[in-house]
């Protein structure tokens, strides 16, 4: 590759690049200037803590913390401990392998607000599942199960649309594992969740953190799965946000905002961290790679 | 003893049985809601709507905001893919043809609109065209956001067709003297063909489905088919009309996705995917 002119690099970086950092930029610049009480819209700005005051001082903003934080995390974890398994059982190519991957990958391709309605549809008083509930004797009669206090129905469709996605990072990370390396596992006696938990989860670490974050990240800042199928009890920070630009609050809309985007960057790093930590290297791997360099010396 | 082969056969069956669940059983559900007539509901006792009728289809036709939000979604999409695309192009050929100091950094600030959460985006983008005094012009001002969100894909797809071509196919027309344009047929065109189709389609469908700038920029009175359809989840939800809406969001995607899948997978494997940026 050639290396021109640095102004010739940025003349062309300009359009594309300098365009998000702007744009990005005066978002992220927008939403902490109006937390802190500048840019109002109406009455006076200046500096002022007053709002941040306000909102921690409720307990409906914590209560919107903590809960989507429990989305958000609960949402990474399922998904990549149900892609988990699918990614390494389609491995390696059998008959049929790639259609099962394409039905697997098929809710990425549905937009959220379909899959949102395609749920509500199933799920409601007379839908097929309290139909199939009542007909198994399970239930006496239809329940309501839309929009459930537990928020169920919230991480089941979360799974079913992040799944996927995990699913896809997996399965190059899987598959990118040398034969070799498990064949050299099992002869060292190591079982299935042994293999796992000592080869496989710190060779595709880098995957499920970023499978992690993703969907962190995606699930954190949830508006329209929240506001169709989740508790009505509860607000997500999204929906939170949104309640206060409606009334015209925009400074306490920043602060969600704010909220939001520092809980996006600490969580996602933290989940980050602690995959790496619980799948660090084992010694088991240090030995596999031993015991490879020495087949690898008899061979020759 | 439960051999491999056995095992995967269980498994298949297993997995196919949970697809219908996962996937037929929602989408046929939709279809036949979409097709009950309002002189004869659909109740409980009945396995299927007692008439199919495309009453809802017309009625949603003639009656809804579907006219207009099908307008908007498919004038907005195809002008986001191409300005999207033409605004890429400069910084994807650096990334793609150059070395130089900071590129790595400039590849993740590439990727800051798709970290920041969407709602974040959207609400705080609102506020800025409310300082700026822009709050009215809401289709450029989507349009704008949507350029700006979609760059991402459009700049990593095309950087990665960008390294793709050959340095010895643009050397050997040169050799040849070709014209500048003779050396962009021969050597670039091949190699970047796919890539541009993709980009174009990847920003088509990110712009129709996208909802968080059109519903919160749109607000009042403009809109599109996502929002169409969350708005018919909403208070006035009537199942038939938000199916119908539903469909109509649903299958052009999925078969505009299933054409992309092919096209990203001739161009660049990595890439098979809306996200796989």
């Amino acid at each position: 590759m050639t290396r021109p002119s640095p102004w010739f690099i940025a003349v062309l970086l300009l359009p594309g690049i300098g365009l998000i950092a702007v744009f990005i930029g005066a978002v992220i610049y927008i939403a902490i200037a109006q937390s802190v009480g500048f840019y109002n819209l109406t009455g006076d700005s200046g500096f002022s803590m007053e709002f941040w005051e306000k909102l921690i001082g409720r307990k409906s903003y914590w209560t919107a913390v903590r809960y989507s934080l429990f989305i958000g995390f609960w949402a990474a974890v399922l998904s990549v401990a149900v892609a988990y398994p699918l990614a390494l059982w389609l491995r390696k190519p059998f008959k049929g392998s790639l259609t099962i991957s394409a039905i697997l990958k098929a809710p990425l391709m549905i937009h959220g607000i379909v899959a949102a309605f395609l749920f509500l549809n199933i799920i409601s008083y007379n839908g097929l599942v309290n139909q199939l509930l009542v007909w198994t004797g399970i239930f006496d009669d239809p329940r309501r199960l839309q929009n459930d206090s537990g928020a169920v129905g919230l991480l089941f469709l979360q799974v079913w649309k992040n799944m996927p996605f995990a699913l896809l990072l997996l399965t190059g990370a899987v598959q990118s594992i040398p034969q070799d390396t498990l064949n050299a596992a099992q002869d060292l006696g190591a079982g299935t969740v042994e293999r796992f938990r000592r080869i496989i989860a710190p060779l595709t670490v880098s995957a499920m953190q970023a499978a992690l974050i993703i969907v962190f990240i995606d699930a954190l800042a949830d508006f329209t799965f929240q506001t169709t199928v989740g508790p009505t009890n509860r607000q997500s920070l999204s929906q939170y946000m949104e309640f206060f630009r409606g009334r015209g609050r925009w400074n306490e809309a920043a602060g969600v905002g704010v909220t939001l985007m520092a809980l996006s960057l600490i969580g996602a790093v933290l989940m980050a961290l602690t995959a790496r930590l619980i799948f660090r290297e084992r010694p088991i791997a240090r030995v596999v790679t031993w015991y490879e360099t020495r087949r690898v010396e008899a061979q020759t | 003893m439960i051999t491999p082969h056995i095992l995967n056969r269980a498994l298949m069956i297993l997995l196919i049985s949970v697809a219908i669940l996962w996937l037929v059983i929602p989408f046929t559900m939709a279809v036949l809601w979409s097709l009950v007539d309002p002189a004869l509901p659909w109740t409980p006792d009945n396995l299927l709507p007692p008439v199919i009728s495309t009453y809802r289809w017309s009625y949603m036709w003639e009656n809804s905001l579907l006219k207009p939000a099908l307008l908007n979604s498919y004038t907005l999409a195809p002008l986001a893919a191409l300005l999207t695309f033409a605004i890429s192009m400069p910084t994807a050929f650096a990334i793609g043809r150059y070395d130089f100091q900071g590129k790595e950094a400039v590849k993740l600030v590439a990727l800051l609109p798709l970290v920041v959460p969407s709602f974040v985006t959207a609400i705080f983008f609102t506020s800025i065209l409310y300082q700026i005094g822009l709050a009215q012009y809401r289709f450029a001002t989507i349009l704008f956001a949507h350029i700006v969100l979609f760059l991402p894909y459009a700049i990593r797809i095309m950087s990665v067709s960008f390294e793709q071509v050959r340095i010895d196919h643009i050397n050997a027309a040169r050799d040849l003297g070709a014209s500048p344009w003779a050396v962009f047929r021969a050597a670039y065109w091949p190699a970047v063909k796919p890539g541009v189709l993709a980009t174009l389609l990847i920003v088509f469908i990110k712009s129709v489905e996208e909802f968080a700038i059109a519903y919160i920029v749109g607000q009042p009175g403009f809109v599109t088919i996502p929002t169409l359809v969350y708005a018919s989840l909403g208070q006035d939800f009537n199942r038939p009309n938000a199916a119908v809406l539903s469909l109509i969001l649903a299958f052009p995607n999925v078969i505009l996705m299933l054409f992309l899948e092919r096209l990203l997978k001739s161009a660049n494997p990595a890439m098979a995917s809306g996200k796989g940026c």
